[in-house]
């Protein structure tokens, strides 16, 4: 049964720039005392995510809100395993697939169907065994004679129609989608909708994060407000839109 | 504020703290690490793809594709096996054939250590969006090189037979030799790949250090030319990773001590490539 649970997660990102990038500065301010040594280390940790503690069980559509920078694709990032949270715990059972950016392992030159098979191994789908989704993945886009086109040529709604497809024509047991989804129309959107929901009432869970306050009222029972990486709410979606709405700027 | 009943916390985390139980064990850094390399040598068919992959996007539209380089590496051999045989006054007909096979070792030997250090800057897109194995990017290094390697190689059986060369079983000694080159491929992208990630200006100084390691070592020049200094640079790995691979194609047995150098410093730079790895490889999408 996929679940997610978290306990104090904590995400600090080290910002490197300039010389603490260079190791040869780093290796002569060590031979020099004094303050060239502080001066050669430019680092600035930014805490991403403080202490977020959260589950999300089987079946559930779970929203991420919050304004710009709020930490929502980092928490994303540590829901897909890409991150491993510099403190606390993260336990995530189930095969997780994520949506992060839509253009993830798609070469611009290979066509369509090319694409296809590419992002398959991306999702760690033998090419053999994707050559059998193809025909679904087609007509889910509706992109037709498109499919045999350079992805380069697509626009940016194509694109996020190509990879929704590829990413969802093998059940995931969990999902986490981030706000780029919103690029489609609402054609797309209701299509997509309505695969989600297949999903979630055969066991996986969903993990939607958007500054889109519809998309997410729509699409999610439960959601979680974030603000400058610390949890301002968590609870059914109504709840915590109104909380969200009702914050100052 | 009438939503505050329904929520499960507004600004203390404290609700759900204390049930940690829920929570699966964590995994040991080592143990992660070494799932990470067994996932990724399993996952055979990604790398392989993905190297092929490589190869292809690098010579898009080019006629003779990865055959460039092997066009271009029979006219080094011409010009460098004519004047450099008269240089260190041998004979072109033994010159040749010991600076083709040796330059053969060496491309791929430098080329793996030039480019692991781009091992996982040059996938930061999906390092930053799927969470896959780290490892495969280092098979995938390694297996690209062995591709090229591959390409180069062709102009050899010419050149053995062309200077009459005495072919015999030891040429099969090249498979073993092969792949210890490889396990140190292996490690070396594991390291420098992840030190790469932290320190950008780390792939110019391998550069110009693998730039010098070629001119100190006996490649194009024979060990005999260094007179006194020949026990010295026998102790070199880089030497020895050469002299495996090039001695059996020239009909040669592998010497021991060529042998015995080279799985010392495997040994020992596996082992510190992977203690590293386990080390800092949860920061590698961090740092990217």
């Amino acid at each position: 049964m996929p679940s997610l649970h978290l306990r104090h997660v904590c995400v600090e990102f080290p910002i490197y720039q300039g010389s603490s990038r260079s190791l040869k500065k780093i290796l002569i301010s060590g031979t020099t005392k004094g303050n060239l040594a502080r001066d050669a280390f430019d680092r600035v940790n930014v805490r991403a995510l403080s202490d977020v503690c959260f589950d999300v069980e089987n079946g559930e559509r779970f929203g991420i809100i919050g304004p710009n920078g709020a930490g929502k694709t980092t928490l994303l990032k540590v829901l897909a395993g890409i991150y491993k949270p510099t403190q606390g715990r993260v336990s995530i059972s189930g095969r997780a697939m994520a949506l992060i950016n839509a253009s993830v392992g798609l070469n611009p030159d290979a066509t369509g169907r090319e694409n296809i098979i590419l992002r398959g191994m991306y999702m760690d789908i033998h090419p053999r065994a994707m050559r059998r989704h193809i025909d679904a993945v087609a007509e889910f886009t509706e992109l037709d004679s498109y499919l045999d086109m350079p992805v380069r040529t697509y626009s940016s709604g194509m694109m996020v129609r190509l990879a929704f497809a590829i990413s969802t024509c093998i059940r995931p047991e969990i999902l986490v989608l981030d706000e780029w989804l919103a690029a489609g129309d609402a054609q797309f959107l209701a299509k997509a909708q309505k695969r989600m929901e297949e999903f979630v009432s055969g066991s996986s869970i969903v993990v939607l994060a958007s500054h889109s306050l519809d998309l997410v009222r729509q699409w999610c029972r439960r959601a979680i407000y974030l603000r400058q990486g610390v949890v301002q709410a968590i609870g059914p979606v109504e709840d915590v839109i109104a909380r969200y709405e009702a914050a100052p700027l | 504020m009438s939503a505050n009943s329904t929520l499960e916390y507004a600004f203390a985390p404290s609700a759900v703290a204390g049930t940690e139980a829920a929570l699966l064990p964590a995994p040991s850094r080592v143990a992660e690490a070494l799932s990470d390399l067994m996932a990724g040598f399993t996952r055979a068919w990604m790398w392989s793809a993905l190297a092929y992959q490589d190869i292809k996007l690098r010579y898009r539209g080019s006629l003779l594709g990865p055959f460039w380089i092997t066009l271009t590496n029979l006219v080094l051999l011409v010009a460098m096996g004519e004047i450099y045989a008269v240089l260190f006054k041998v004979e072109t007909s033994t010159y040749i054939p010991f600076l083709m096979t040796g330059l053969l070792v060496w491309q791929f030997l430098s080329t793996v250590v030039n480019e692991s250090c781009s091992t996982f800057t040059a996938a930061q897109d999906v390092i930053q969006q799927v969470p896959l194995p780290f490892s495969i990017q280092a098979y995938r290094t390694v297996y690209r090189n062995l591709i090229v390697l591959a390409h180069n190689a062709v102009i050899i059986p010419f050149g053995l037979i062309l200077f009459r060369v005495p072919v015999n079983w030891h040429v099969l000694e090249i498979f073993p030799a092969l792949l210890v080159l490889c396990v140190n491929g292996l490690w070396i992208s594991l390291l420098l790949g992840t030190i790469s990630t932290r320190f950008r200006d780390v792939p110019p100084i391998v550069a110009n250090a693998v730039q010098v390691v070629f001119f100190v070592t006996p490649i194009f020049w024979p060990i005999e030319a260094v007179g006194d200094w020949k026990p010295l640079l026998m102790l070199s790995p880089v030497f020895a990773a050469i002299d495996v691979v090039r001695a059996p194609l020239l009909g040669q047995a592998i010497s021991l001590h060529s042998w015995l150098i080279l799985l010392v410093c495997t040994a020992v730079g596996a082992a510190f490539g992977l203690g590293f790895f386990v080390r800092f490889r949860e920061r590698i999408a961090y740092w990217i």
